[in-house]
């Protein structure tokens, strides 16, 4: 909330500023227009690593009543780029994505083109043949790109387009992103939208507007029905409108960043969700409050219609699950378990059914969506109490707490109570455990779709990734040197480690072991790893390996064995965004040697502790000793929190730096003289 | 068309009753040894590949796979393209439990359609066909039943019955049916004896089969495909595509049918040819005057992929280009071959199978094998290779993508096979100088200077042309490969010639580089060249080993450490000569500096699989050798305990 505040504050300076008047209302560009000097721009102030840059990128929207007998979205669009070397070449080629829904398609109109070029002093343009160049490819049922290119594109060249889309859709009312991959000089977006028909508006970035602007003013709307009837009928009337108009200016162009949960969380963007229909319409709610449309999406067939039905078709499958099984929890365990592992995921991202529940237990796929409305439908079926949970994940980006904005979910997940304990289930993805999620479901709110819309709250801090190693190295009777290795990775490496070696097998997941170790390790035998197939549970590593001896008189190890950090995980010197981790840290290593027969001590690596802040929530503690012949070492690295602003990057770039160093050191041993 | 359809069924379903008893798919009738290492087993594929006439064929693709767990799932289910030249007429697929009882069959809604437009191209009119049953509870068994209608002749389909690796086949069939008056042509790898011919109706079937093959495991460096199992590549005689017609008896009579479908496409628009007589007339040295005009067209035009239809094949005319500025490998060739023209310079079309490392084509098979088109021009005695999709590179180079291979040069009746440009161990060179300082930090400032020449350079040429700076930037920062440092500064020149080279100057700084323990400093002399081959030791070797590209990387590097240390340990020097390569270094201590020196040659070859273990130990010694640390001790202080 306080952002918009701030938003609108910010409009006024700027705009008593310009009254004032030096700085621009409008930009120059319009299509078709253009001079010597449009080429003469100077964008080093802006980004001097650009291969393009966008001088104007303009968007209106407006509803406007159709021949359906109801309203129609139009939105127009016209962008002008130049073109800067061969990298941005890429910028002439335009896709323009429609959507689709049975024979109602949006439609693409009014396409115009050009390229202008300087030569010899005088701008020449070549334009597009709108005719036959604009290609329309149908990617699947829903999804339709038209696609055009340049021509005559060099460096240096500036293109420029405009083109309009109308589209039966209401709710899809474009969303205008201020930001993206070249900078650009000048982003506006308009919405001429009637007060009829109520849209929630959001915004967020980092970014200021220049100009914000809001004027109310009277408006004819003719809406004509030449489908129901045979003779057409038509009405026309008046209504307000508003006419929004909001401008950023020289916006920089996104960068990418590791850890980061996903880059549209940080684009600077404004979208809209359609929320009511107000008079002279028919006054109905389209977006209510969480309860109500927890309510509607449980009568839904795109969503729970089926979770209460009698559902008698799965009886074959469900019965046998349950028979003789008496703890609840193990019956729901039994159905989690079919449904993971007779059930293809084929998209994680999706919150409705495009199916009915019957149709996806007999294609035995479907979205996350579709999987886990049927886990929720099977357990209901067993008379367990279930419900779906929606969400977005981390990779979809955030969600609002208080709107119920659908579109901002991308993903559905399943609550059972049972034993008078919440747990939480996705069948979706294969080798997953019960109770377990993936870290991407970790990302803040959620809600339960159940009469009450319960909210809850899944926060990365709380998903803890722990892991344990435990290194032995002492002398056999023949005189070598060997060593036992055992480890728990934590649970999501442990899951990585499960679909490596499905892909792969257990014979490869150890060859790379081998050869990861450096010259130092002669052979690994006794390998073995435990756990694989109890899903619910971290795996466990063994294996033990012989050293390799020079028979030099000075021994050289370094005691990490290949495991901690050869690389710091924060590479780059600079960040622009806050770090966000997948979870919580906990790992401890823990090492002791014997020394060989005829060897002493001749230097150790000296113990150290590092924290991050005065709250500890980075550690890393390396404690070293030595006492009756055996040097042990307990290190541990522990991360409480998961997101870290952009001026703690610092901070955390240099711990991992210590510990890097540190976990490069060495013990030497010298032959007893 | 319906009768021979029918027919056809007929003969398949007596086939698979015969082969598999009461048409029962059930896991247990799987032989034992097929079951070594494979993740699917391939009960059986009948393909039937029938030429109607020379405009049209059809083909006829039964097969019934078992997936025995779920890393076969790849080849689980159907998905097939379609396009102008080819139809898709229809598909059935049933599914099986693993006593081979019918699960359920196909519904046609329930395939899916999808867009196959390549990635690389704006626009072609590929589509997709696919289907999945989605069935997880392993062993199970999938068929499916296909027949695709060709409109045209050009291409007939390989057979290759294993085509990957943990795949076992029970049985294997590929029939072609032929009109007698009609020869087709085949090549065969693999494939023991000769196949069965016989006559039905008036048409030549000519069969070949194969049965029992286990399943075998890939390793790294093998052969092609093609050379380790069986694989046979069929070719017309008589073709047509579109109203083109023309045959493959030779590569003279392949090259006519590309001539003439380029013939007459070569007219420039007279601004173009004005420009051309501008910028070359009255230079004398014809490799100049190639270079000129290359750069010209380089600068006006850029790659844009549109196939469709007859398109695929022929390209959009030289006036189209000029208009529009810009084509795909066809069109731009073609382009650039009418502005050569035009300047009174003759250059030749050629087509090229082009791709890093990629199998070499049947040079004894005349067919279409090729992928890609480039530009060659005989200069005296001399050839300029050109690559005309390319904005970027210099005249008369040719990268890894086309280079080291075979092409055919396409003349009106003299087209032949020629060979592109080898580059060696002479050419593909990476020279490095290092001068670095570590401080009492451990820190390392580190300049390097390296001169990538040839295929070497090829990797570096795609970035800096085609990634921003900031890319770049982002890229050195996090893929070198030291634990914390920074970039303080990169740049990139390149030197435009027939082999080019590109220098690369960086200034490092890296955090730690050295370990230091109490008195001691740890640091590896090698900072910057790093071999990271390895194989895997205790394998069982089946197949040659063959390693594609030469090269030669030179290393020298100087490091001055901080004052008052003396060598505890310094790696001796280290020479090894092989089959494969040659390596060999050296690590001085003069004083406080570090001198280092590095030489690393790689030769291409194939090598008997016996080799194998020598192999191993070659490049693991090399790693090894890479890897080699300086020990440094503090001068006063050897005496005295650390802790």
């Amino acid at each position: 909330m306080s952002s918009k505040t701030y938003c609108i504050l910010f409009a006024f300076c700027t705009l008593s500023l310009f009254s004032a008047g030096q700085q621009p209302t409008q930009t120059d560009a319009k299509y078709g227009k253009i001079a010597v000097a449009d080429f003469n721009i100077n964008l080093n102030s802006l980004d001097s690593n650009a291969d393009a840059v966008v001088i104007a990128d303009v968007g209106s929207s407006q509803i406007l009543g159709n021949s359906k007998g109801w309203f129609s979205l139009e939105f127009t669009r016209f962008r002008r780029v130049k073109i800067l070397n061969k990298s941005g070449y890429d910028a002439a080629n335009v896709e323009i994505y429609l959507y689709k829904d049975g024979t109602d398609e949006e439609q693409l109109n009014k396409v115009k083109a050009v390229t202008y070029n300087m030569e010899n002093g005088k701008v020449s343009e070549t334009r597009l043949d709108s005719r036959s160049g604009v290609y329309k490819d149908v990617l699947n049922s829903h999804e339709i790109v038209r696609k055009f290119t340049f021509p005559n594109v060099r460096e240096g060249s500036i293109i420029e387009y405009e083109y309009t889309v109308t589209s039966d859709f209401l709710f899809n009312l474009q969303p205008w992103g201020f930001q993206r991959e070249y900078p650009v000089l000048w982003s506006e977006y308009n919405l001429t939208c009637p007060e009829f028909l109520g849209y929630v508006f959001l915004t967020q970035g980092y970014q200021p507007f220049y100009l914000q602007d809001k004027k109310y003013r009277n408006a004819r709307f003719h809406v004509a029905d030449n489908y129901t009837s045979n003779r057409s009928e038509s009405l026309d009337f008046d209504a307000q409108v508003a006419d929004y108009r909001w401008v950023m200016r020289n916006v920089p162009a996104l960068k990418e960043e590791s850890f980061t949960s996903t880059i549209n969380n940080h684009i600077a963007k404004i979208s809209f969700q359609l929320s009511e229909y107000k008079y002279p319409l028919q006054t109905t709610k389209v977006m209510g409050t969480w309860p109500e449309v927890c309510d509607k999406l449980l009568k839904s067939d795109q969503f729970g219609a089926d979770l209460n039905r009698n559902n008698g078709w799965m009886s074959d499958v469900v019965k046998p699950l349950i028979n003789g099984v008496s703890s609840e929890t193990e019956k729901a365990k039994n159905i989690f378990n079919y449904v993971r592992d007779n059930f293809t995921c084929t998209s994680y991202n999706r919150w409705n059914l495009d199916e009915s529940l019957k149709n996806i237990f007999k294609k035995k796929k479907g979205s996350v969506a579709e999987i886990n409305l049927l886990l929720t439908a099977m357990l209901k079926y067993a008379d367990i109490n279930a419900d779906p949970v929606i969400l977005s994940t981390r990779s979809h980006g955030y969600t609002y707490a208080l709107y119920p904005v659908l579109d901002r979910f991308n993903y559905v997940i399943c609550m059972v109570k049972a034993d008078r304990k919440k747990i939480f289930l996705d069948a979706s993805q294969p080798r997953l455990g019960f109770g377990r999620l993936t870290p991407d479901c970790y990302n803040g709110n959620a809600r339960v779709v159940d009469m009450k819309a319960t909210p809850l709250e899944f926060s990365a801090d709380s998903l803890l990734e722990k892991k344990s190693t435990y290194v032995f190295i002492t002398q056999n009777d023949k005189g070598e040197i060997v060593g036992k290795f055992t480890q728990t990775p934590g649970y999501y490496e442990s899951h990585t480690i499960r679909e490596r070696i499905k892909e792969k097998g257990k014979d490869d997941f150890f060859q790379t072991i081998r050869k990861a170790y450096g010259p130092g390790i002669s052979e690994l035998f006794n390998s073995k790893i435990d756990q694989l197939d109890s899903l619910e549970t971290s795996v466990k590593i063994f294996y033990e390996f012989k050293m390799n001896q020079d028979s030099n008189d000075i021994i050289y190890v370094n005691p990490m064995m290949g495991e901690g950090y050869k690389q710091n995980p924060f590479k780059s010197a600079e960040r622009f965004y806050p770090v966000e981790m997948p979870y919580v840290i906990d790992e401890s290593y823990n090492f002791s040697l014997i020394i060989p027969g005829g060897y002493q001590i001749d230097e150790l690596p000296k113990s150290e502790k590092v924290v991050i802040d005065e709250e500890g929530d980075g550690q890393f503690e390396y404690l070293i000793a030595e006492s009756g012949g055996v040097i042990s070492i307990r290190a541990r690295i522990l991360i409480k929190r998961t997101f870290f602003q952009q001026d703690e990057y610092e901070i955390l770039r240099e711990f991992f730096n210590r510990i890097v160093k540190k976990q490069s050191e060495q013990i030497v041993l010298k032959k007893k003289s | 068309m319906k009768k021979p359809c029918l027919l056809i069924y007929l003969i398949i379903f007596f086939d698979s009753l015969s082969f598999a008893g009461d048409g029962d798919y059930a896991v247990s009738k799987i032989p034992q040894v097929l079951l070594k290492n494979a993740d699917a087993v391939v009960r059986l594929q009948e393909v039937r590949f029938q030429v109607n006439n020379t405009r049209e064929a059809t083909e006829w693709n039964h097969y019934v796979i078992t997936i025995m767990k779920e890393s076969g799932e790849t080849s689980s289910g159907f998905a097939d393209y379609y396009d102008k030249m080819r139809d898709i007429l229809s598909v059935e697929g049933i599914l099986y439990d693993s006593n081979g009882r019918i699960i359920k069959k196909m519904k046609s809604k329930d395939m899916e359609d999808i867009s196959g437009v390549d990635d690389n191209s704006l626009m072609d009119d590929s589509r997709v066909k696919r289907h999945n049953f989605y069935y997880k509870a392993y062993p199970y068994t999938i068929e499916y039943t296909e027949v695709i209608r060709y409109r045209n002749t050009l291409f007939f389909p390989a057979w290759m019955p294993q085509n990957d690796e943990k795949i076992s086949v029970e049985f294997s069939q590929f029939s072609m049916i032929c009109p007698e008056e009609y020869k087709f042509r085949f090549r065969s790898f693999n494939y023991p004896g000769e196949p069965e011919v016989s006559t039905d109706k008036g048409k030549v079937v000519t069969r070949w089969s194969v049965h029992d093959l286990p399943a075998f495991l890939e390793e790294p460096n093998s052969p092609y495909q093609n050379e380790i199992t069986p694989c046979i590549y069929f070719a017309p005689t008589d073709f047509q595509v579109d109203n083109y017609s023309g045959n493959m008896n030779s590569w003279q009579d392949f090259g006519r049918f590309v001539y003439a479908l380029k013939q007459g496409r070569d007219v420039l628009p007279d601004n173009v040819k004005t420009k051309v007589h501008q910028l070359s007339d009255g230079i004398t040295d014809i490799k100049k005057k190639i270079q000129i005009l290359y750069e010209y067209m380089q600068k006006h035009t850029r790659y844009v992929s549109i196939q469709l239809g007859i398109g695929g094949w022929q390209p959009f005319d030289a006036t189209y280009v000029a208009n529009k500025g810009y084509g795909d490998c066809k069109a731009l060739t073609n382009y650039m071959y009418s502005i050569l023209k035009e300047a009174g310079i003759p250059s030749f079309y050629t087509l090229v199978k082009a791709g890093r490392n990629s199998r070499p084509i049947l040079d004894d098979f005349p067919s279409q094998q090729f992928n890609h088109v480039i530009l060659s021009v005989p200069v005296s005695g001399d050839t300029v290779w050109l690559e005309c999709t390319s904005q970027t590179l210099p005249s008369g180079y040719l990268s890894d993508f086309t280079c080291n291979r075979k092409a055919l040069l396409i003349n009106e009746n003299e087209s032949k096979l020629i060979h592109t440009p080898v580059y060696g161990l002479n050419e593909n060179t990476m020279i490095r100088k290092v001068s670095a300082v570590l401080d009492e930090n451990e820190t390392l400032k580190v300049k390097s200077v390296t001169d990538y020449r040839a295929m070497q350079e090829d990797k570096l040429h795609q970035m800096i042309h085609y990634l921003s700076k900031e890319k770049i930037k982002q890229n050195l920062r996090e893929q070198l490969d030291f634990g914390t440092y920074e970039v303080n500064s990169f740049d990139y020149t390149e030197e435009l010639s027939s082999l080019p080279v590109m220098q690369e100057t960086l200034d490092l700084t890296v955090s730690n580089y050295a370990s230091a323990t109490g008195k001691r400093l740890f640091i590896m002399p090698n900072i910057m060249t790093r071999s990271s081959r390895k194989f895997g030791m205790n394998e069982e070797r089946k197949y040659d080993i063959v390693f594609h590209a030469e090269y030669r990387d030179i290393d020298s590097a100087e490091i001055l450490i901080p004052d008052g240390y003396k060598a505890e340990s310094v790696p001796r020097p280290v020479t090894i000569e092989s089959k494969f390569g040659k390596y060999s270094n050296s690590v001085i201590l003069e004083g406080n500096k570090i001198v280092y020196y590095r030489l690393v040659e790689q030769y291409s070859g194939r090598f008997p699989a016996k080799e194998y273990t020598d192999a191993v130990r070659f490049y693991d010694n090399i790693y090894q050798a890479d890897r080699s640390k300086v020990v440094l001790v503090k001068n006063n202080s050897s005496d005295q305990k650390s802790f």
